[in-house]
């Protein structure tokens, strides 16, 4: 037992502990090796069908079967033949329309109802919310009679209805992000009699980028990904995006896995690095500095 | 006249040097602005046009007779209750509302749910590698497109796929044998990402010092997750319950792709149901039919939801 000694001479009452260094806790507790373990589990269970993909996107020698590949880079080849990048084209244009149709009435939309007093805002919001959870299967057989009777069964066409089933979501994701950004630049815009486009373009969608970037981004993802609509709505097959040209591989009798595993992964590479901005829009906010005084 | 009684006969305007009192209307209260209506038409507009207005017209569609091809593709008229009573007693449609409930409680509310909990709660312990290695590839099956993630699962399910030797006879089908188990798999499979990255989010929120305390009085660590963090997650485990159902109940994809519906019927939920009747079988007027079904089925939960959410929102 140390005994500290004072300089003054005569022994302090209590004892100190044997050694000061600081106390770790124990690196290697029950709690943590069951979550490593729970984590290791999931991991291997959820991993089979990524690892196939991945697999087969490289094997000569493609099939169902999950084993190691002959290595090669033929199924990225083949699959990149002429009809799938059309057919990727078509997504591309499908995703941007798409995109645009419904991110920019979401964003003046969203700046109206953060902004603007409107009349039973309340009720609106509940509602335009509420057509978010609306499935898309059930409006395909209404929207396809409008659409053949006016001969719209093609490309631009679907890509606006299929903005249009994004525009709730983006709508309300747009105008919670407009709530956070603070009145006051608005107001002293306002006051230096700006009109409500100038202070839209220049003061509003600056600050909320982020916000309509993510907007965007959802949507665009969404249409990406879509595969009734065109299914339904496109009859020409030229027009037609990669998800539709996908199941028609599935079809042949003779099922290449190799080249659907690569053009799978062609297809996702976008939304993988759309995913990625996303969550970079998210953490990174924005910054209002010296903007706003005391 | 003394000065007060000038003061008081005297308009505030007519005193000299006084500014002109502000006319027009009042600025303390918010007032409706017409700069309103152009900001807002574009979205209402197209909604109204491409959304409500087709809800509407395939419930007029579900009671005609109308078909894709044929006579009554272009003169049809409606049928009254024919529909109606073919839909209440179709064997196959209450067979579809049966598998659908299996689907969307199977995978979402106790497939994803649970599994991303269980994820949420076990990284929150973990090494960093596992964490980021078993995080990011959760996400990223979230975030496939829902065809890949169909071809994928079909390749696994099917003869000679991993999940096939995993789970039943190598050379056999395991996706036939028992189909509405291997597509509510697939479909949790898509969203477990959502609710992991959720749950996450709000274990974050929770106080450090509530568990700390919990443990300095010797709780174990059943007690503690049971006893606080559970009811501290109960708006997120409700709010998240019926994303995951919403989401569930809009698939489309996974399973047309992976079974069209098979075999037979044993797949036959709402949205193929509705998508085959109209499309296959070409009766568009029934297929709208069983797609206001699903509009039903769906407001009232968007309507739960959104009232859940925004309940909580607004403390």
């Amino acid at each position: 037992m140390a005994v500290t000694e004072l300089p003054a001479g005569g022994e302090i009452a209590f004892e100190m502990p044997p050694d000061t260094a600081a106390i770790k806790p124990p690196r290697v507790t029950p709690t943590r090796v069951f979550s490593n373990l729970t984590l290791v589990f999931f991991g291997v269970l959820f991993l089979a069908p990524l690892i196939w993909l991945l697999f087969s996107a490289v094997d000569s020698q493609a099939s169902q079967t999950l084993e190691w590949p002959h290595l090669t880079f033929s199924n990225f080849t083949r699959a990149a033949s002429a009809a799938n990048i059309a057919a990727m084209k078509n997504s591309a244009l499908i995703s941007v329309i798409a995109t645009a149709v419904a991110t920019i009435p979401a964003t003046l939309g969203g700046y109206a109802f953060s902004r603007h007093h409107i009349p039973l805002k309340g009720p609106l919001l509940l509602g335009i919310l509420m057509l978010a959870g609306v499935p898309m299967s059930i409006l395909i057989v209404p929207i396809y009679q409008v659409f053949a009777g006016h001969n719209w069964l093609a490309l631009i066409p679907a890509s606006v209805f299929l903005g249009v089933t994004s525009l709730p979501f983006e709508l309300w994701i747009v105008k919670n992000f407009i709530d956070a950004v603070p009145v006051d630049l608005e107001e002293s815009a306002r006051l230096e009699r700006a009109g409500t486009w100038q202070i839209l373009t220049r003061i509003v969608v600056p600050l909320a980028l982020p916000g309509i970037g993510a907007a965007a981004i959802f949507g665009f993802i969404n249409a990406w990904g879509n595969f009734l609509v065109p299914l339904v709505l496109i009859v020409d097959p030229t027009q037609q995006p990669s998800p539709v040209a996908m199941y028609g591989f599935f079809g042949g009798n003779v099922i290449r896995w190799g080249e659907i595993a690569a053009y799978s992964i062609m297809y996702s590479v976008p939304v993988l690095i759309l995913y990625l901005a996303l969550g970079r829009l998210f953490r990174g906010g924005f910054v209002l500095s010296g903007a706003i005084r005391g | 006249m003394s000065i007060s009684d000038s003061l008081q006969a005297a308009p505030v305007s007519a005193v000299a040097g006084a500014a002109e009192s502000p006319s027009g209307p009042r600025l303390d209260r918010a007032r409706f602005s017409w700069a309103s209506i152009p900001l807002l038409l574009p979205a209402i507009g197209l909604l109204i046009a491409l959304f409500v207005g087709p809800v509407i017209y395939s419930f007029y569609l579900g009671f005609t007779n109308l078909e894709l091809i044929g006579p009554t593709s272009q003169h049809y008229s409606l049928t009254g209750l024919t529909n109606l009573t073919r839909l209440i007693h179709d064997a196959v449609f209450q067979k579809s509302l049966y598998l659908t409930a299996f689907f969307v409680l199977g995978s979402a509310v106790i497939g994803a749910t649970l599994v991303g909990l269980i994820l949420a709660m076990a990284m929150q312990n973990a090494l960093g590698a596992a964490r980021a290695i078993v995080g990011g590839m959760v996400i990223v099956c979230f975030v496939l497109p829902p065809v890949v993630v169909a071809l994928a699962w079909y390749a696994a399910a099917t003869s000679h796929g991993a999940y096939t030797a995993l789970f039943a006879d190598p050379k056999g089908d395991f996706l036939a044998a028992a189909p509405m188990i291997v597509v509510s798999a697939a479909n949790a499979w898509n969203l477990t990402g959502l609710a992991m990255i959720l749950f996450a989010a709000a274990l974050r929120n929770i106080p450090g010092e509530i568990l700390e305390s919990a443990r300095m009085e010797n709780a174990s660590a059943v007690q503690r997750f049971f006893r606080i963090t559970l009811p501290l997650l109960r708006p997120t485990l409700v709010t998240t319950i019926l994303l995951m159902t919403l989401l569930a109940l809009a698939n489309f994809t996974v399973v047309y792709i992976m079974t069209a519906g098979g075999p037979g019927t044993s797949t036959m939920i709402l949205p193929v149901y509705s998508y085959q009747q109209a499309f296959q079988f070409d009766n568009l007027g029934y297929g709208a039919l069983v797609g206001d079904a699903m509009v039903i089925l769906a407001t009232v939960l968007s309507f739960v939801y959104v009232r859940l959410s925004r309940g909580r929102g607004d403390r």
